[in-house]
């Protein structure tokens, strides 16, 4: 697992094409100005440039997870079976190309670094990877008995199959063999970097459970939670993978802030799809942060206008008809614009930070997943 | 047969130490609870202050204030939480924050490493290193943060009898997040554990690492040790047909994991050598396996309860009593015990089982692992602290 990638094959022929293309932006690209796009090779499909490094996540993940039971084992493993779309461990090893580069270019421009494959993904930046998976998982699996889920990504959850004991044992498992892992890469900077991270989670969960009666606070609150609950992830593992590659503490910020905006641009798109993919697609209602009693960005901007939905937010949409009435008003009034133009603004600070760093291909994706962060649809 | 050559060497080895240990009254004891609470208390003045508070710092905190509050919600309910949360307030046993005490004993007892020099050191309290009180509160922590996770109730598996469902999935919910938080407190203070001033020698930073990955793989164990715990806990499986040796694999994990592996973290923060890191892991490990037997036999010793009993099928008398009897007579005996609608008439089996030889020999197995916490413990020059460790062997392995 943690052998570097294409040393063995030194002069093959995609590594001497892959040298090449690079030797040909660095050149030319030096002297323009960082903030422009590198933009004739626009990559279609950003996540191909980090394919390779996460080829055997899933894999190397279930090498950390050797427990002897083999039902604690196949409950550990069960979301880690390749359906996911690895989004997070895809932002990770980009930024930890795009800072790897950023730091070696910033050298006296020689052709032995680009020999020496110094672009490559770091083992201890590959393992930030891998753990940020791992805790975000611990944390679904919790989230799953928290909300008395039962389905997830297209099938049922650890607790409705092996019952909601198992399923927290399975998530705290899970997190401990994280945080080995984590101590394994020996750097207690990324130690304390990433445990923020198992933090910022609960810290999240905990912020939903209480509510703010004013309703000036209430936005506030959202953002912070949202912060904690998705951004603070992507953040963090960003960080820690530009403290892996780069000494520079202003890459360091440049990193945690594109995690930070996109993690919340992220979450905020997501809110919105709770409202409006059920609209185009069923016609069924979904509201599923609704029946949870959760008042989420669309809701909140709603309130602006029709004021009805303060009481409903006190009582977390508890009454019978609340959610349906709360989801007609939202849909009438501005609150999904409004959140996607805020997603759009996090978004553009996200593009704006990360292109402070040299251009490189893997610079551009982070752009570009920017702007798919906006046009999903789920 | 490898059981019975065991129970020989228990006989033979316990008895000896045991005598000598008799002149500190091991024989002649009050009451089990009067002199454990006297032993925690001389302990913990040993080691600077109460260590009841030492949890204290993280219940304070906004999230737990918010979690009491709403397990109000659920007194009326028959969800675990709320004993856990009760037992935790209302401590009669003194059990609570054993580990976090033994943890300070024993990083008082061993005391600065003859490899460092004393300059270089960072300040002692009380003879304990701060990274070593830490260490302790740590080990608190995850030990508090599973007894919560252990709470959670299949919501599947809920009769009418338990009460409303929804009472059932409140406390569960309350039981995750509660027990998540103190778990990632456990984290973040292990992240922090030299955050000293001065820059981290390269030794210092192998160290700090080797303790997180000691105690999160104790964490690991933990959650195994619990697994094989709630797999004996299931109903339609009246008892596992494991023997001692299975069993002690298992308590070690649920049960010993945790003290043993902190002990052993304790001396690397203080750059012991490994032998004396392997004599503190030994005395974590009997001393808690001792413990755990103790607790066990606890509802076969108390003399004429007239109190309703309950045990476990899988504590150490019942397992050793299924080991002399062998599998079919023991499943004849509970299928004896139960009633109508398979209640289990646990008097009955409670008396079947004092019939036996389960409970002597269980009583020589809490001694047999006392007696190896005591000699893991001479390696430690005699000290107060020292020997207040041994008093805690004494205390657990007293049957009045």
């Amino acid at each position: 697992m943690h052998c570097l990638q294409g040393r063995s094959s030194f002069l093959s022929f995609p590594k001497l094409r892959s040298i090449f293309w690079r030797l040909h932006h660095t050149t030319a690209s030096r002297a323009c100005s960082c903030s422009k796009t590198v933009s004739d090779e626009k990559y279609q499909d950003p996540f191909k440039l980090g394919r390779k490094d996460l080829k055997n996540l899933y894999e190397d993940i279930k090498k950390e997870l050797l427990v002897c039971t083999a039902e604690l084992r196949e409950m550990c493993e069960y979301y880690f079976d390749g359906r996911g779309k690895a989004f997070r461990p895809m932002i990770v090893v980009l930024m930890a190309r795009a800072c790897n580069i950023h730091y070696n270019n910033s050298k006296k421009f020689t052709l032995l670094w680009l020999l020496k494959g110094k672009w490559e993904v770091q083992a201890s930046q590959r393992s930030v990877a891998i753990i940020t998976e791992m805790i975000h998982t611990a944390s679904l699996v919790h989230d799953d008995v928290i909300d008395e889920a039962n389905s997830r990504r297209g099938k049922m959850t650890v607790n409705q199959i092996w019952g909601e004991r198992k399923a927290v044992l399975a998530g705290d498992f899970i997190l401990s063999a994280a945080s080995l892992a984590l101590a394994r890469i020996g750097n207690t900077n990324i130690v304390s970097v990433l445990t923020q991270v198992i933090e910022d989670l609960v810290r999240g969960e905990f912020l939903q459970l209480g509510s703010k009666e004013n309703e000036n606070e209430r936005f506030a609150h959202y953002l912070e939670k949202t912060f904690k609950k998705t951004a603070s992830l992507i953040a963090n593992s960003c960080k820690a993978v530009s403290i892996l590659g780069c000494p520079d503490p202003k890459v360091h910020e440049i990193a945690y802030q594109y995690g930070k905006n996109v993690g919340i641009a992220f979450q905020l798109i997501d809110d919105v799809l709770d409202f409006t993919s059920c609209a185009d697609q069923m016609g069924k209602p979904t509201a599923a942060d609704l029946k949870l009693g959760l008042a989420t960005g669309p809701v909140l901007f709603a309130c602006r206008q029709f004021p009805e939905i303060n009481a409903m937010i006190m009582r977390r949409f508890s009454l019978p008809g609340d959610v349906e009435r709360a989801r007609e008003y939202v849909l009438q009034s501005d609150g999904v614009q409004q959140t996607n133009y805020l997603a759009q603004r996090y978004c553009h600070e996200a593009m704006k930070e990360i292109s402070k760093l040299r251009p490189s291909p893997e610079r551009d994706a982070l752009i570009q997943l920017t702007e798919m962060v906006l046009t999903r649809d789920k | 047969m490898r059981f019975r050559q065991l129970l020989r060497a228990l006989r033979g080895g316990g008895r000896a130490r045991v005598a000598v240990a008799g002149r500190r009254g091991l024989l002649s004891a009050p009451g089990s609870a009067a002199s454990w609470s006297k032993v925690v208390s001389e302990a913990e003045k040993l080691v600077g202050y109460p260590t009841s508070f030492l949890s204290l710092r993280c219940l304070l905190s906004d999230e737990l204030s918010n979690v009491a509050l709403q397990v109000r919600k659920l007194v009326g309910t028959k969800h675990p939480l709320l004993s856990t949360a009760r037992e935790f307030v209302y401590d009669n046993q003194n059990n609570l924050q054993m580990r976090g005490l033994v943890v300070l004993l024993i990083s008082k007892a061993a005391g600065p490493s003859s490899k460092v020099e004393l300059s270089s050191q960072p300040d002692m309290v009380s003879g304990i290193y701060s990274s070593q009180r830490s260490l302790a509160e740590i080990t608190e922590l995850i030990h508090t943060a599973f007894l919560v996770h252990r709470g959670i109730v299949n919501i599947g598996e809920l009769k009418s009898c338990d009460g409303p469902m929804k009472d059932m999935q409140f406390g569960n919910k309350m039981a995750v997040l509660s027990g998540d938080f103190l778990l990632a407190n456990a984290c973040t203070s292990l992240a922090q554990l030299q955050n000293t001033k001065h820059r981290l020698f390269q030794d210092e930073i192998e160290a700090n690492n080797l303790v997180v990955e000691l105690i999160s793989s104790a964490i690991g164990d933990l959650v195994q040790g619990i697994y094989y715990e709630n797999s004996t806990l299931e109903e339609t499986r009246l008892t596992d047909d494991i023997g001692i040796s299975t069993w002690t694999e298992q308590i070690f994990l649920s049960h010993s994991a945790l003290l043993a592996k902190s002990c052993k973290a304790a001396m690397e923060l203080a750059k012991h050598d490994a032998e004396i890191q392997k004599m503190a892991f030994h005395y974590g490990k009997h001393m808690s396996m001792s413990h755990k037997i103790h607790l066990d036999l606890q509802p076969f010793i108390k003399g004429n309860s007239t109190d309703s009993v309950t045990f476990s099928l899988n504590s150490a008398p019942a397992v050793l009593h299924q080991e002399f009897l062998g599998r079919e007579a023991w499943i004849k005996q509970i299928r004896e015990a139960q009633g109508a609608g398979s209640i289990l008439d646990y008097t009955k089996l409670q008396e079947a089982i004092k019939a036996g030889k389960g409970v002597t020999s269980a009583i020589d197995l809490c001694r047999y692992h006392g007696n190896r916490a005591l000699e893991a413990l001479e390696c430690f020059p005699p000290s107060e602290a020292r020997s207040a460790l041994e008093n805690i062997v004494y205390a657990v392995t007293r049957f009045s």
